[in-house]
């Protein structure tokens, strides 16, 4: 059965002010009802600012890393769109129409891109309403309905919050600033739409539930109405809405108080020439590039600044060292320390100047990860690093003098070797090892003993008595 | 003594700001309690005179020097009541200033007080207010027009020096014409409306009445003037009228057979009379045709309810203590009800749309009017005013609006000056220009205050 699933999904746009006013906009940090002033109450009389430009940039930018056709040229205008909600000041909530359609990202069709304001918070328990969080600018994205499958549309869902993330416009998923309607609806069955899901898991579980909710009544010969749902997060479930809520008729008509928006070519280009490489561009050419594996391009290009990174490194050394350093040990190291790339404290040249050392077999992989895990930590150089560990690989005349010294501490392990018992060898090189307290590297210490030990055999010697 | 005068006295020192509010005041309080243009008096009133006497001294009078000004109760003042003369809004005080206000403030005003009105300026007679109507000063019995009913009859008493009214479909010009004073709609965006409680957001413009031209002329020099925080503004960085003794010699001046055809004969034979002293004084007048005149008035209707209804959308009893539908009047109720029905997703095209085509064609219109003349003359209100109490049907109120509504459809400034009498009430000669004219229509205005009346 042909399964068609479809999104609306709204996110905060990280700026420094409200959209219609001058408020600061780091509602979740101040006490309630701080960040307010009589636009964003909605006080009567108080007439909006004209949209914040710097919101209008972050929608422009995003739609453009969508491949959207911005719509520049034309007047843009600002809705009102009217319900009736404790947490909604003037009675009415403004979106522009679309600023930008027809995008596209990895198969899914972008149909087009608003720009909204974020009404306050409404605690139905005590009745108490915050409108710090009045405002705040959002964007949202509508995408065709292209996915089948509730994989899919998790998948998708990562994509699209990784290119966003890209922007660096969007404030972080953390704190519930995602926001997703989705519509669903099976070969032979009228159109559902879930609305009020958090999160990507969210998104999976409704769909799971209410696909399988569709599935059964097809089944039984029933029909799937055309309907509006709601998703309850706490019991994984999609219920019908009130009538009252699908009724509803938002009489939208453009705010009177403001003018329409007109995007400039120029400054259109302008946002194209300096915005990040979308990260799914960005995964391809990474893989044609540097000819590393599709899977390492896309843990490299999980963060921006991961891959800013890695295509610092990959420039110095070998690119497929590098990758795979950086998709089985890096990603690791910082996922473990719950650190993200942009938050990491040591230079590129430290990162490359380690992975020469594993290149040039100056020190072994192992002691390469013991020295990822102190840069990671505290960005130090990575030759103090190993100062400071005591890795600093020994000399091989310093080794030499060690493997000599064991030698003469285990005649029976060297008895044993030279009457062709192989095993000795495997004691012998522990012991070495133990005693260079790891800052050998074994390949070299069986090298040295193999070579010392064939020396005395040639020699006819036994040993203790030289 | 009219209010350049006056302003002289202040500037002066031969009238001190305190003893002019308070030879004020004590007008107030002998005639506000039967006019009932005053809904609440400024207690801080003498605190501010006091203050623009100290900057009078320092030399740092302002424009206005200690000129008494009455706000209409629409307009927020900080603490005081801008309550819309609606039970919806009557324990609402204002946490902040108007922009109009705070201009006024820097330039030396005093605020005496917030006036009486048709209830969120839904009406054209000043009886829809909660607080009972306000009575016309210069014509006892007679209803002083409205909405900006207190303001006008406030100027008209010498309640005030200037007052501050809105008009979104004749508001300040039609209770200037009955009340015999002069009052001027700028052009739309010339004014902040930041702080103006709306009615209809796309017609709304706080404006100036006054007892005189020249007196209207300051208080618009002072409140005129870009404010970036809004979004409607025109851009134009501020005013100033210093030619308005220069005359009309020269000037074209249209007149409408439009007008003429939807008045009383008594008012077109004032206005004639000062047609033709226009001409006396050396004006070129020209007929131009307005034939889509008479369709401005249903337009404006809807696009009017259509916007109150989104704008009153606020007063859902959760933040103001009532809800709208609740605590309004008839009038409100009605067009709350009318906005609700034709704003409906199904009706959108039939009714608002439809008005949305004929604004833009009256636009259109008077536009190219305004290509041949420079300014616009002709009666302000159809019909004389009814008397107080007199019930009139909705269709016969919203008669009054006829000819001052294509000035707020169209964005245009028009202004009011007393033309005559009819039986001792006052008719009002009104003078339209297009965006930005303000000048010539003062100009225009003042050449016939000047002339005086019959």
């Amino acid at each position: 059965m042909q399964v068609k699933i479809g999104f609306e999904v709204h996110l905060q746009l990280k700026t420094e002010r409200k959209l219609y006013c001058d408020c600061p906009t780091n509602y979740a940090e101040v006490p309630p009802n701080t960040n307010i002033c009589p636009i964003c109450t909605g006080m009567p009389g108080a007439k909006p600012m004209k949209p914040n430009r710097a919101a209008v940039e972050a929608a422009v930018e995003i739609s453009l890393m969508l491949g959207c056709r911005v719509r520049t040229g034309e007047p843009l205008y600002i809705l009102r769109k009217h319900y009736d909600y404790p947490d909604l000041p003037s009675g009415y909530q403004r979106t522009s129409v679309p600023l930008a359609v027809q995008g596209e990202l990895e198969g899914v069709r972008i149909r087009e891109v608003h720009l909204e304001e974020d009404p306050g918070q409404y605690d139905p328990v005590s009745g108490a309403v915050n409108f710090n969080r009045s405002g705040i600018p959002l964007v949202e994205i509508v995408t065709e309905p292209d996915l089948r499958s509730p994989e899919e549309a998790r998948r998708f869902l990562r994509l699209l919050t990784r290119v966003l993330e890209y922007t660096g416009k969007v404030r972080p998923e953390a704190g519930g600033a995602m926001r997703a309607d989705v519509n669903v609806s099976l070969e032979g069955g009228g159109r559902v739409e879930v609305k009020n899901i958090n999160s990507v898991k969210g998104v999976y579980r409704a769909l799971k539930f209410e696909l399988q909710r569709q599935a059964e009544r097809l089944r039984r010969g029933e029909v799937v109405r055309r309907e509006t749902r709601a998703y309850l997060e706490s019991q994984m479930v999609t219920v019908p809405m009130r009538t009252k809520e699908l009724e509803e008729d938002y009489r939208y008509f453009p705010d009177p108080d403001l003018p329409p928006l007109l995007l400039d070519e120029g400054w259109v280009e302008e946002i194209r020439g300096r915005m990040a490489e979308p990260p799914h561009l960005r995964e391809r050419r990474l893989v044609e590039r540097y000819g590393i594996s599709q899977a390492a391009a896309r843990v490299i290009t999980s963060e921006k600044e991961l891959a800013d990174l890695f295509e610092r490194v990959a420039g110095e050394v070998n690119p497929l060292l590098a990758a795979d350093w950086f998709r089985t040990k890096l990603k690791k190291v910082l996922n473990f320390l719950g650190l993200r790339a942009k938050e990491v404290s040591f230079s590129p040249e430290q990162l490359v100047s380690l992975l020469k050392m594993v290149e040039s077999g100056r020190i072994s992989r192992e002691q390469g990860e013991l020295v990822l895990r102190e840069l990671v930590k505290k960005g130090e150089d990575p030759e103090r690093i190993l100062a400071r560990l005591g890795l600093l690989p020994l000399e091989e005349e310093e080794l030499g003098e060690l493997v000599r010294r064991v030698m003469e501490e285990n005649v029976k392990a060297v008895r044993d070797y030279l009457e062709g018992r192989e095993e000795a060898l495997n004691f012998l090189t522990g012991r070495v090892m133990g005693a260079s307290r790891g800052r050998a590297d074994p390949r070299v210490v069986v090298r040295l003993l193999r070579e010392k030990l064939e020396e005395r055999r040639a020699r006819g010697t036994e040993p203790g008595e030289g | 003594m009219g209010t350049l005068e006056k302003l002289e006295a202040l500037r002066g020192g031969d009238l001190s700001p305190v003893e002019n509010l308070e030879r004020i005041l004590r007008k107030v309080e002998e005639m506000n309690g039967k006019l009932n243009a005053f809904l609440q008096l400024n207690p801080r009133a003498r605190e501010e005179a006091e203050e623009v006497e100290r900057r009078i001294r320092r030399g740092e009078g302002g424009r206005l020097s200690g000129l008494t000004v009455a706000v209409k109760s629409n307009i927020n003042v900080r603490g005081l009541k801008a309550t819309c003369a609606s039970r919806v809004l009557e324990d609402y005080v204002s946490t902040y200033d108007a922009e109009v206000i705070s201009r006024i403030r820097r330039e030396g005003g005093v605020i005496v007080g917030m006036t009486n009105m048709d209830e969120f300026a839904c009406g054209s007679s000043g009886e829809t207010s909660a607080f009972g109507p306000t009575q016309n000063p210069s014509a006892p019995g007679y209803i002083p027009g409205g909405s900006s009913s207190g303001s006008a009859a406030a100027v008209a008493a010498g309640l005030c020096d200037l007052a501050l009214g809105t008009d979104t479909g004749g508001s300040i010009r039609n209770p200037a014409s009955h009340c015999g004073v002069a009052g001027l709609k700028p052009t739309y965006g010339l004014v902040p409306r930041h702080g103006l409680i709306d009615l209809g957001m796309s017609l709304d413009q706080i404006g100036p009445l006054a007892p005189d031209v020249h007196g209207l002329a300051l208080l618009l020099e002072v409140i005129a003037g870009e404010n970036p925080r809004e979004g409607m503004m025109l851009g134009v960085q501020r005013v100033s009228f210093p030619n308005l003794e220069e005359g009309v010699r020269g000037m074209k001046v249209g007149v409408c057979p439009q007008f003429s055809s939807l008045t009383d004969p008594r008012i077109n034979g004032l206005v004639e009379e000062k047609v033709e002293v226009l001409r006396e004084l050396g004006a070129r007048v020209e007929e131009v045709s307005l034939p889509h005149l008479e369709h401005a008035l249903s337009a404006y209707y809807l696009i009017v309810s259509v916007e109150f209804f989104s704008a009153t959308r606020r007063y859902d009893g959760r933040k103001y203590g009532k809800r709208i539908e609740e605590a309004c009047g008839e009038e409100v109720l009605r067009r709350i009800a009318i906005g609700s029905y034709i704003s409906r997703k199904e009706y959108r095209d039939r009714y608002y749309q439809r008005a949305l085509q004929l604004r833009t064609l009256i636009r259109k219109e008077l536009f190219s009017a305004f290509q041949r003349v420079e300014v616009l003359v002709g009666p302000t209100v159809p019909k004389l005013p009814h008397r107080l109490g007199e019930k009139l049907s909705p269709l016969e109120m919203y008669a009054y609006d006829y000819l001052t509504v294509p000035a707020n459809l169209a964005g245009i400034c028009a202004g009011v000056v007393k033309a005559g009498e009819v039986g001792g009430i006052p008719v009002g000669i009104q003078v339209q220009g297009p965006p930005l004219a303000e000048e010539k229509v003062l100009r225009v205005m003042r050449a016939l205050e000047e002339s005086g009346c019959r």
